[in-house]
């Protein structure tokens, strides 16, 4: 039988994950696996996941791996970078865990310039769960807790992650919005930014436009539209600090 | 293939296509797992191939996940995350197996069961070719009791919400505190309402506890007795 | 007040679902809350019906958030509720213990899951230590551990007037089984019970001209002096204890001439009630005593169940490691009846582990 090509950093015992069909959780771990590959840093990365679809990945990669809580997998991921400088530190995490429950840690984290590389998975709607309304959700989108679509005068405007990080860090972080519908960029913005964390230069924060078919109730045609003619619409991909050279688009 | 026949001035539907596709969609704990188990097995016991696919990506509790092996055991193909699939995970939240996207590919009848959710029966957008099916009839499970529709107004307000509509299956009772009376008033009711809107209802289901000729007789639809096998799908 | 419940008053529904339509009925206006397994159907049922019946709804940012916001909405004099779970109750203890100090009328239903940390989504009666006695206070909290969904639809909105009430935070502890299980029970109106719903008032925002018709108020959950915060504890402490015997809920079954008590909360004592009639018709005499208020405890109550039975036995039984035990332990010192335990932490128990566990201590 033809095995898939996979990369080395993933543990195969966990494959096929547990991922739903249409899931873009399972394009960025490839490409996340790749970059790890190409580093050659498996045996010294430390990936952390948090509550949500996020926690598929807990035992994704050939990697020390470990799950915490909701919300806190970028204080967990400094805890172990201030204590052990040479470990590569990736925490992974969903737009609720990043931007709601866990904003306080992003923000404080960035302002600290802590040099670990974090990547957030935007699908707009807190998955695991059920379905429930993200701070990423667009306006008038249907969620379980906004069953009349989203309304801005009461729940604000989608957070645009990037942006306020971007404000928020020295010049030496990396900040970037890549989307899993362009994966050669996607793989170099995270190239990017684990090499800022290596070479010691700073905070490192990757969001990825990514789909959620099973609970935007949409087929294969329609889940990319969503992606490319609404979500990356609103949230512009891009680098918005790169430390390497020019903002690459 | 369908055929809806009018008795007593309401809409009577009966799928005899050759080949089922059924999607149960309805209110939270409505009874869509019930009827769904029991038409799928319905169907096996006249001889057919059944597959039966539980697309509840919002309740990680009352599914189908507990009894497949029980309903495998009874001839059923099962589609539905297992207790092994979702073992470590914590979280057993909205998770899909990817054989669920393409259950139409399987030979013979296909059962859904659509969990609740704000988006309704949208969840058929996740089965490859499921909306393009000539076969597929999608069956809203009301059951009066369910306080959002617990009055004429308010189901005809929750069938609208559906969007499309092929057939109402009435679900009346109140678990072990079901009455005949109540059986008979609430299933009316709600063959009232989809006679207001012109959708054909298919049957009432009444548990096989409560069976009665007087009830038959009141009630202006066919009925069918049911079996309960989720019982078994909770602790 | 406005009436929710229309005519057909029996309904088949969930733990959770019945949580909202009845914080509905019993009037409660703003539902602060965030998504964690097993109480999200409380939230997804809340923002349907809300709109309609003119309340308020916010999910926000995390749990802390929620519990503040609902200590500001109490403050502000609305009947304001949130739910959490697991995880998030430990969360809520910095806002609980804010309503505690402040002596806020805050509501909270909890659906315990397993723990610690995030155990599982499922069940439990781990979060028994913590929604009695968490956070940096003394416990002065009222918890209801209701058994049914008729007793989550009663306790809700009793707990909504027990706060207005005394001014203690309320509690009604549920489960995740309890949650997503499916029952028959019946919703009313409370007015059509004949139960008043206690008025809501402003702490803050009271209207008028500072300084010509009132004061300002100023609120604080801080002192300078050691004495003064000890005046305060003792003032509230005594408070407590005054109203707790009009509080005290609990239920006792066959405890006249029992030789084993068998003592359980929540939905395990539907399990202990099953095992106690079934011994019972096995010829050994067992006896059931349930605590439904967890605070303030029945152990007047409990005291006299075991004096009265002369029972030998007390057998314990929880979804727990020993957190009901310590409870009653701590409520019952001194009495020299033998404790029994039956720990079966963040599994559910059946009426026959109990048998099995009596039959083997006898």
């Amino acid at each position: 039988m033809i095995e898939p090509a996979t990369p080395k950093s993933w543990y195969l015992p966990s494959k096929p994950h547990k991922f739903c069909p249409g899931c873009g959780h399972g394009i960025v771990l490839k490409a996340l696996g790749e970059v790890i590959d190409e580093m050659e840093i498996q045996d010294k990365l430390i990936f952390g996941c948090d509550i949500g679809c996020s926690l598929l990945s807990w035992n994704f990669f050939a990697c020390d791996t470990t799950q915490t809580h909701h919300g806190r997998t970028t204080p967990v991921m400094v805890g172990i970078k201030r204590s052990r400088p040479e470990l590569v530190c990736v925490g992974y995490m969903g737009d609720g865990g990043g931007y709601s429950i866990g904003s306080q840690h992003l923000v404080n984290s960035a302002v600290r310039n802590e040099k670990v590389t974090l990547i957030l998975v935007n699908n707009t709607n807190y998955g695991m769960t059920g379905g429930q309304m993200a701070p990423t959700t667009l306006p008038g989108q249907k969620t379980e807790t906004t069953p009349y679509g989203r309304d801005v005068e009461q729940t604000g405007y989608p957070t645009k992650g990037p942006e306020f990080i971007a404000a928020l860090t020295s010049d030496n972080a990396y900040v970037a919005r890549a989307t899993v519908s362009k994966y050669k960029q996607l793989k170099r913005f995270i190239k990017n930014a684990l090499r800022n964390q290596i070479e010691g230069n700073g905070f490192s924060f990757v969001e990825v436009l990514s789909t959620c078919p099973t609970n935007w109730r949409t087929n294969a045609k329609q889940t990319w539209s969503f992606l490319e003619d609404q979500m990356e619409q609103y949230y512009p991909v891009g680098e918005l600090k790169n430390p390497f050279g020019k903002g690459d688009k | 293939m369908t055929r809806t026949t009018v008795y007593g001035g309401v809409l009577i539907f009966s799928n005899h296509a050759a080949r089922i596709i059924e999607a149960y969609v309805g209110e939270y704990a409505s009874g869509k797992s019930e009827l769904s188990i029991n038409r799928a097995l319905e169907l096996k016991a006249r001889g057919h191939r059944v597959t039966i696919v539980d697309l509840d990506t919002v309740e990680p509790f009352y599914t189908l996940r507990p009894i497949s092996k029980s309903l495998e055991e009874k001839g059923l193909k099962v589609i539905s995350q297992t207790q092994e699939d979702s073992f470590g995970l914590g979280e057993t939240g909205a998770m899909l197996n990817p054989r669920a996207r393409w259950a139409l590919m399987n030979e013979g009848d296909i059962i859904m069961d659509i969990g609740y959710g704000v988006n309704g029966a949208r969840t058929l957008n996740l089965v490859e070719g499921a909306y393009e099916s000539e076969e597929l009839q999608i069956m809203a499970v009301v059951n009066y009791t369910r306080p959002m529709t617990n009055s004429l107004e308010r189901i005809k307000e929750y069938l609208i919400s559906l969007g499309r509509v092929d057939a109402v299956v009435a679900n009346t009772h109140l678990a072990e505190q079901t009455t005949t009376e109540l059986i008979v008033l609430g299933n009316n009711q709600i063959i009232r309402a989809a006679a207001e809107l012109d959708i054909p209802v298919a049957y009432a289901a009444v548990d096989r506890r409560w069976q009665d000729p007087k009830l038959e007789q009141q009630i202006d639809v066919p009925v069918k007795y049911i079996d309960r096998y989720m019982p078994a799908a909770m602790w | 007040m406005q009436k929710v419940i229309g005519e057909q008053k029996k309904a088949f529904m969930t733990g959770n679902e019945t949580a909202a339509w009845a914080a509905l009925a019993a009037g409660a206006e703003m539902m602060f809350g965030y998504p964690i397994t097993p109480q999200n159907e409380i939230m997804h049922y809340w923002t349907r019906l809300a709109p309609k019946y003119g309340r308020g709804f916010l999910q926000t940012e995390d749990e802390i958030s929620a519990g503040f916001t609902v200590c500001g909405s109490v403050q502000s004099g609305k009947k304001a509720f949130t739910a959490t779970a697991g995880p998030g109750n430990v969360l809520m203890q910095e806002p609980f213990g804010m309503a505690e100090g402040m002596r806020l009328p805050l509501v909270a239903v909890i659906q315990q899951r397993g723990g610690p940390s995030s155990g599982t989504v499922v069940y439990s009666q781990q979060e028994v230590g913590l929604t009695t006695y968490g956070g940096n206070g003394e416990g002065f909290r009222i918890v209801y551990s209701t058994a049914t969904h008729q007793e989550i639809y009663d306790y809700v909105i009793k707990g909504f007037n027990t706060a207005w009430k005394y001014r203690f935070p309320v509690f009604i502890l549920g489960d995740g089984y309890q949650a997503k299980m499916r029952e028959p029970l019946e919703m009313y109106n409370p007015e059509d019970r004949g139960i008043e719903m206690v008025p809501t008032y402003p702490l803050l925002g009271l209207g008028g001209k500072i300084g010509q018709d009132r004061e300002p108020a100023h609120l604080c959950n801080i002192y300078s002096l050691e004495e003064e915060l000890n005046e305060v504890v003792l003032k509230f402490a005594a408070e407590y204890e005054a109203i707790s015997p009009e509080l005290v809920e609990y239920e006792e079954r066959m405890c006249e001439d029992a030789d084993i008590i068998i003592l359980s909360h929540g939905v395990v004592s539907r399990a202990a009630d099953d095992a106690v009639k079934e011994l019972r018709a096995q010829g050994i005499k067992a006896g059931y005593f349930r605590p439904i208020t967890l605070r303030p405890f029945p152990e007047k109550q409990l005291r006299e169940a075991i004096r009265k039975s002369g029972a030998s036995k007390l057998l314990v039984a929880e979804s727990a490691y020993g957190q009901l035990y310590r409870l009653t332990r701590q409520e019952i010192y001194g009495e020299t009846i033998d404790m029994e335990t039956l720990f079966m932490p963040a599994v559910g128990i059946i009426d026959f582990d109990i048998i099995q566990k009596v039959k083997s201590i006898l």
